[in-house]
């Protein structure tokens, strides 16, 4: 084990936070191409039960991290229904792998990338639609060639939203990670094993290392939404 | 009858639920600091203390590393039940904690939901199965269950080996949910979780090759119930205790 | 007749009643005050409403039928429709808004010199006026080389010189455009300009005695839409 003194910036490792850097960029992406359909639905389509699912999609908002985390090991687990679908296909496991937290931070922050996407479709003029189909446009071709290009904020705001969270995730993760380095081992829970394992020096310096990163985030979001 | 309005009914329950504490603060009670993986010993050991001498002792069960931070942060306990040696002692040196008395020797166990796991010729080889892929293990790190699994694992060779096997479960109790939910196809688990109801429902190789866990706890110096603390200190070595103990596999 | 639309649709305050036909080369007005169901009336012959029950059909093709149920979506029925206020889309420029449906990209480029707006084409929507914002959303209804044009009040929301010189190039449009117009407009002076026939809509019906009514004060009434459209000077009038 490493001395505590020499614990310095230089033995930090950093390999936590490229894991966690990955996963946002990745999830943010995902999200943002699974939620955009959901989103129209929900602001457009007009049909009984529709607050039931809209509910549904928002669960994860009222739910604690470690609800989601339980039912997660479970569903991707080798007997989970996800997790027999995915050996099936693959013939590889899904929990504890980076695609299972990928899956997990996805269905987690699913309400953070709805819920603007949802608010920036129903903001869009109506007769923009309409202008669209009557000039012989599908529904889909509306989306993707009107909606969707005069949505650029909300769909900025979508995926600062979940990067951030995604940044920030913990508890989830904690639950389905198996905290395999460079595979599943995010930042903050390096962190929390650092604290464990009472390398509070090396806690500290990678806590430290959070703030200018996130920070570094949030400046470039501000920059994106002055050049919007 | 007086129509009452939903703010009402909210201050209502709100005051109920606020009573409902201070009605049980009038008796005397101990705040223990336990480490997660002795729960359910400790309930009942509790239950008989609180029968004989009428003090309540409640606990906070948390991975020992986490208990030790707060102790460290000055948390109100009046006792500190650890999973390992090394923190009673490390708190002992830095003047929070009294002299660390042992109160419990766990033993660390390979257990599996599936029964057919254990038809291997010992826990080496079972491990080794093509169809086990993943196998959780608590971090060795800050768990004390997860240390001694290291240390067979080294001994016998198989830590490099089976490198990819590995999940690491933050404490004991996530290793053996792990593999309870058939997450991971075995796990390294306290003896303790497999005389549970769920543990009776798969199987387990004994450790030989892994060390006992020593688990020791002490008295914190900052105590106001100093006599309470010490009778619970002797009742948890006595032989009622020692009973209940052994009924959930420590010795 | 070309277009026939016989509908019924309930409204909150009244009910649509309508049953008319335009012919080919027409520019046919409807006229009335605002909220009489003319926009409601566009937006069934677009496809963008459903009737209660009738049948609108064009050229022997059947769009709206409730007894066979038939109900061709907007984007099947290859109409141009200029909006009350511009709905070009505001991500676009001017040329990419006009192409957006374009059967002819050659097509746009003759539409914009014609409509005065070719210096504008790489601007976008808020850059320019709400004229230059019009013409552009005629380029892109003609663009698609539509079979029917529907023009709902496509310039009320403009300034008086402006909307003089539009209603002057609407009626030059007409040189060479085979289709029918609709022209939805609450302005006489408007529709006594551009109008081959005016049907006249008040709280969802036909009510021929109300042009009577409101150009009252000219004597000869029953002349008056005839000579106004004879006499293209009165738009200088006002």
């Amino acid at each position: 084990m490493r001395s505590k003194q020499d614990t310095d910036i230089n033995s930090v490792d950093w390999q936590p936070f490229y894991v966690t850097l990955k996963l946002a960029v990745a999830t943010t992406g995902l999200l943002i191409v699974l939620a955009a359909p959901l989103a129209y639905f929900l602001a457009y389509a007009r049909f009984p039960g529709k607050s039931l699912i809209e509910a549904l999609v928002n669960l994860p908002l009222a739910l604690p991290p470690t609800v989601i985390g339980f039912y997660l090991v479970v569903f991707m687990g080798p007997k989970g229904a996800a997790g027999r679908v995915w050996e099936a296909v693959t013939g590889g496991s899904l929990l504890f792998t980076f695609l299972g937290i990928v899956v997990a931070s996805t269905l987690y922050s699913l309400p953070f990338a709805v819920q603007p996407l949802k608010a920036a479709f129903q903001r869009i003029d109506r007769r923009l639609m309409e202008s669209a189909y009557v000039l012989g446009l599908s529904r889909v071709a509306t989306f993707l060639r009107v909606i969707i290009p005069n949505s650029a904020s909300g769909i900025a705001a979508a995926a600062i939203l979940v990067f951030l969270h995604c940044m920030g995730a913990f508890g989830v993760l904690l639950m389905v990670g198996g905290s395999l380095p460079g595979e599943t081992k995010v930042a903050s829970i390096a962190i929390y094993e650092a604290v464990e394992a009472m390398k509070y020096r090396e806690a500290g310096l990678m806590s430290l290392c959070f703030i200018p990163i996130s920070y570094a985030f949030l400046l470039l979001v501000n920059r994106l939404n002055r050049g919007a | 009858m007086v129509r009452r309005s939903g703010c009402g009914w909210v201050l209502l329950l709100v005051s109920v639920l606020w009573l409902i504490p201070v009605s049980v603060s009038a008796q005397e009670k101990l705040n223990a600091a336990v480490a997660a993986n002795f729960i359910q010993a400790f309930t009942e050991i509790s239950q008989a203390f609180e029968r004989k001498t009428g003090v309540k002792v409640e606990a906070t069960f948390a991975s020992t590393g986490s208990l030790y931070g707060q102790i460290v942060n000055g948390a109100p306990y009046d006792l500190f039940l650890s999973a390992d040696e090394d923190r009673p002692a490390r708190l002992n040196r830095e003047g929070a904690g009294e002299r660390p008395f042992v109160y419990a020797r766990g033993r660390c166990v390979l257990w599996s939901a599936r029964k057919d796991f254990c038809r291997a010729r010992d826990w080496r080889t079972a491990l080794r199965g093509e169809d086990v892929k993943r196998v959780a293990i608590a971090n060795p790190e800050t768990a004390p269950y997860g240390t001694a699994a290291r240390t067979a694992l080294v001994k016998t060779g198989l830590w490099e080996a089976l490198k990819q096997k590995w999940v690491f479960a933050q404490n004991i109790a996530q290793a053996f949910q792990y593999a309870s939910t058939s997450a991971t196809e075995a796990g390294f688990c306290a003896y303790s979780s497999v005389m549970s109801d769920e543990g009776k429902k798969g199987c387990f190789y004994r450790l030989e090759e892994a060390p006992a866990i020593v688990q020791s706890a002490c008295i914190l110096k900052r105590t106001p119930h100093r006599a309470a603390a010490e009778a619970f200190a002797a009742f948890l070595a006595s032989p009622e205790a020692d009973a209940i103990k052994a009924r959930y596999g420590y010795q | 007749m070309s277009l026939q639309i016989r509908v019924r649709k309930k409204l909150r305050y009244f009910e649509i009643d309508l049953d008319f036909s335009c012919p080919d080369d027409h520019l046919l007005v409807m006229i009335g005050p605002s909220g009489g169901g003319k926009t409601t009336l566009i937006r069934m012959v677009a496809g963008l409403e459903t009737p209660d029950a009738g049948r609108i059909a064009y050229r022997g093709e059947t769009w709206f039928d409730s007894e066979r149920r038939v109900d061709l979506p907007p984007q099947k029925r290859r109409l141009g429709y200029v909006f009350q206020e511009y709905t070009l889309f505001p991500h676009l420029s001017l040329y990419e808004n006009a192409a957006f449906a374009a059967a002819d990209r050659a097509e746009v480029d003759d539409l914009f010199a014609r409509f005065g707006i070719d210096h504008l084409r790489g601007r976008k929507p808020h850059q320019v006026s709400g004229g230059e914002r019009q013409r552009c959303a005629l380029c892109q209804a003609l663009a698609r080389r539509p079979r029917l044009l529907l023009l709902d009040e496509p310039f009320s929301a403009l300034d008086v010189v402006t909307r003089r010189c539009l209603r002057e190039a609407v009626k030059g449009l007409r040189e060479g455009l085979s289709c029918p117009i609709l022209y939805v407009t609450h302005d006489i002076n408007e529709a006594l300009f551009l109008a081959d026939e005016m049907v006249p809509i008040v709280e969802g019906r036909i009510d021929r005695g109300w042009m009577q009514r409101t150009i009252a004060p000219i004597p000869d009434s029953e002349e008056a839409p005839l000579r106004a459209t004879r006499q293209p000077r009165l738009a200088l009038v006002y």
